[in-house]
């Protein structure tokens, strides 16, 4: 496993596991990253990613992007 | 027959308000990026006077993160409405359905309008409606709401479940052992609850949500919370998870299966959408901020600059020069004057309505134009969706500063207006990164303070672009000033939340949304004109025309020795270490007092005290009152009132906002202090150094004191942060909670 941060733009994944506490998580979740979706990386700014997840994209910055394993 | 109460519920950005102004004829605000409604606001459903729609803030669930969704979960939890309706996004259902899972367990009867079904259809997908309301138990219809399309029948579909009264029979959402863990725990609180909401209180306290938990007493009664902690325990070890992730996990297993069955989806060829290609180039990691600098510089000159494309200006320059330079003046003349040129009325009523009224109302009015354009431009960035994507942009840089990128979009509100800026930091998670954008905001200049750079801008500095724009940059840069001062206090120390945002899809402008956010914005300046200016004007008018000359009250000839020069005068040594000296220092400060009550006064002020000072050449290109207003500023003194006026204390209605949402007395008196305090620090360095240099200034006492200042505030800006390691705290509804 490794953090989504390292993930490459263009690339697709698929979350194994979110860590952190209980209300990241929980937010993480009600946006639609949850374990088993796919998560497409859209661009990348210095760790900072935009993400495609479900049918939403999602704005996360680098410590929340940590947290999601890939 | 009782009044009916509708709830709009849905994920941010999803168009509840869209449809709440289809359905009530309302004009409330709507914007293109997630959190735009902050508050809740009800209207009468067209027809039907006895039912109110209630349009709340966007939500992802009902367990709040940021505060403007406490305010959605208190309505919905707390008041109960007598039917949800709930706005789903058919672009992105899955997620979507995941507060609809929550909502039909609210015990309130739900019915789930499918919107945006232009662009699923567009996108060659289709939706079994029927399936669809049978796995979700509640009716769920399909519409348009930007295209008005089956809006109208969202609405009495609503209305029916509403007198209908009771919810439906809910699916089962949760696997074998959830339900029965849950099954236990509505037995054993069946006597605390109202029967209809029996399932929500009992998922509650799965979840373990201390508020509920609090609610119903469980806090005092250990045995019975010992009794559904083993039951939440027992299920927790048969599932291997903790509770609120494995209810979270089975609502998206049951939606899945729901999805599959209901929604066919057409294969994409290509997994990145157009939104994701324009995102590819202007959240670039190279051209994101030039891209950026570039459209915001276009914006301001085409609005304020002075080229021949700056629409704004052209219209400002005919306002001013032309309708209330000749037409308007002349109209009054034909009115009032006779044949002669002597006044029909009482000469000093002819001078009330020329120099006072006229001079000073038209002098603010002559900005609309600019305004129009400026707000116009602003409505279309945002309703193309592509604001969500500067606050991703600069949450990069912000983040250096202490603050995070979800500051800059009330930031940008406040280019609009402050009051909405103030109240759009509601979006922000963190109590304190709120509190500290909600002191920066007023910072930025606002519709009300273009007046004033447009006038210094045209009469002292030649209609240069520049001085906008810098006045832009001197805002960004108050604010990221501010945020590193105060972030090395203890009261702000400490990491800004991490940054998480939905960034809408991009689409052209809907024109309907953009003219009304203009109109909007253009109209609250022009009715503000015409009754707060107004009023102001009249009284101005007097103080300014009369004075004791040789210890008689009388209309005075030079206004220099008017009540108003009186009262200016008197309060006039507070600036002087701004420059402001001479006959100009009574004026200008008069004018930044006036302005408190808006900003609007401060150009209006200007208006009627020149207008009266006489010397008006219409044969000039330029506006009467800027040959007069440069003849009495230098350009460093011009300069320093300028950043004086943007970055002092906001007008009364934005301190009445910072008030509301400090909800602390304290912290507004600090908050207003300090934006003085600042714009007074960085006026007199501007003016004492910058004068020096341009040979304005001399060397005296006072740029000593302005280096002095400027080494202090050098100081607050470099010295290490203090370390102070606290809990951070996330959810605001615990601050809410404690506040």
């Amino acid at each position: 496993m490794m953090p989504l941060s390292i993930a490459r733009p263009g690339e697709t994944v698929t979350i194994q596991k979110i860590t952190g506490k209980d209300e990241v998580r929980q937010h993480l979740a009600e946006l639609g990253f949850v374990v088993g979706s796919s998560v497409t990386v859209v661009n990348e700014i210095a760790g900072n990613l935009i993400l495609q997840v479900k049918e939403s994209r999602i704005a996360l910055d680098r410590t929340m992007a940590n947290r999601i394993m890939i | 027959m009782a009044e009916l109460k509708i709830a709009l519920a849905g994920n941010p950005n999803c168009g509840k308000t869209t449809l709440f102004n289809d359905l009530t004829g309302s004009n409330q605000y709507v914007g293109n990026w997630p959190g735009v409604t902050v508050e809740k606001k009800d209207g009468r459903l067209k027809g039907h006077k006895d039912v109110i729609i209630q349009d709340l803030p966007g939500i992802y669930s009902l367990s709040p993160y940021t505060l403007e969704e406490v305010v959605s979960r208190t309505y919905l939890v707390n008041e109960q409405p007598d039917a949800i309706l709930n706005i789903v996004d058919g672009t992105n259902i899955e997620r979507n359905l995941y507060l609809s899972t929550q909502l039909i367990e609210l015990g309130i009867p739900v019915v789930i309008a499918v919107n945006m079904i232009d662009l699923v259809r567009r996108n060659g997908d289709q939706i079994d409606l029927k399936k669809l309301g049978e796995a979700m138990g509640c009716r769920v219809v399909e519409m348009s709401a930007l295209k008005g399309e089956g809006s109208k029948e969202a609405a009495l579909a609503a209305l029916a479940a509403a007198r209908g009264g009771e919810a439906k029979e809910l699916p089962h959402v949760f696997t074998g052992s959830v339900e029965h863990a849950i099954a236990h725990i509505e037995e054993s609180i069946q006597s605390r609850v109202p029967e209809r909401f029996l399932r929500w209180y009992a998922i509650k306290l799965f979840e373990r949500d201390e508020r509920v938990m609090e609610q119903l007493g469980l806090d005092k009664d250990n045995i019975l919370a010992e009794h559904i902690e083993q039951h939440i325990a027992d299920c927790e070890a048969e599932m291997e998870d903790d509770a609120e992730s494995i209810i979270t996990n089975q609502r998206y297993a049951y939606i899945h299966t729901v999805v599959e069955k209901a929604v066919v989806k057409k294969p994409r060829k290509d997994n990145m959408t157009v939104s994701d290609r324009i995102d590819q180039v202007v959240t670039n990691r190279v051209l994101a901020l030039p891209i950026f600098a570039v459209i915001m510089f276009a914006v301001y000159a085409i609005a304020m600059g002075g080229y021949p494309f700056s629409i704004g200006t052209m219209g400002t320059d005919w306002a001013n020069d032309t309708l209330f330079g000749s037409i308007v003046p002349g109209l009054f003349d034909a009115l009032l004057l006779d044949g002669t040129g002597a006044p029909r009325v009482a000469e000093w009523l002819y001078g009330l309505i020329q120099d006072g009224i006229v001079a000073g109302v038209g002098a603010v009015l002559g900005f609309v134009p600019q305004i129009l354009v400026l707000c116009f431009l602003l409505a279309i960035l945002e309703d193309v969706g592509y604001m969500a994507r500067i606050a991703f942009v600069m949450d990069r840089i912000f983040r250096r500063f202490g603050l995070s990128g979800k500051s800059f979009i009330p930031l940008l509100v406040a280019t609009g207006c402050g009051v909405p800026g103030i109240m759009a930091t509601r979006t922000i998670e963190q109590d304190r990164d709120r509190k500290l954008t909600i002191m920066t905001t007023g910072f930025i200049p606002c519709g009300a303070k273009l007046p004033i750079i447009g006038l210094f801008a045209g009469a002292v500095f030649g209609e240069s672009p520049w001085v906008a724009t810098s006045a832009f940059f001197i805002g960004i840069g108050a604010v990221i000033v501010s945020g590193i001062i105060l972030k090395k206090t203890r009261a702000f120390a400490g990491e800004p939340a991490p940054f998480v945002m939905e960034l809408p899809a991009y689409h052209a402008p809907a024109w309907g949304n953009v003219l009304r956010a203009t109109w909007e914005r253009g109209w609250s300046f022009i009715k503000r004109a015409g009754t707060v200016i107004l009023i102001s004007s009249i009284i101005l008018w007097f103080l300014q025309g009369y004075g004791f000359v040789d210890g008689v009250f009388q209309a005075v000839e030079d206004n220099n020795h008017s009540l108003l020069a009186v009262i200016g005068n008197a309060l006039a040594w507070i600036f002087y270490p701004l420059g402001w000296a001479g006959d100009m220092a009574w004026k200008a400060t008069v004018a930044t007092i006036t302005g408190l009550i808006a900003k609007e006064e401060v150009v209006n002020t200007f208006g009627v005290l020149y207008q009266y000072a006489g010397e008006v050449d219409l044969m000039e290109d330029s506006s009467p009152i800027w040959a007069a207003v440069a003849a009495d500023f230098g350009a460093m003194r011009a300069y320093s009132f300028l950043i004086f006026n943007l970055l002092c204390a906001p007008c009364f209605a934005a301190m009445g906002a910072i008030k509301r949402e400090m909800n602390n007395p304290k912290w507004t008196a600090f908050a207003i202090g300090y934006m003085c305090a600042f714009a007074y620090a960085i006026s007199m360095i501007a003016y004492q150094l910058g004068g020096l240099i341009t040979g304005e200034a001399v060397f005296s006492l006072w740029t000593v004191a302005a280096l002095a200042v400027l080494a202090v505030l050098l100081w607050m800006l470099f010295r290490p942060a203090p370390k102070v390691r606290e809990e951070v705290r996330f959810r605001a509804a615990k601050s809410a909670q404690s506040a």
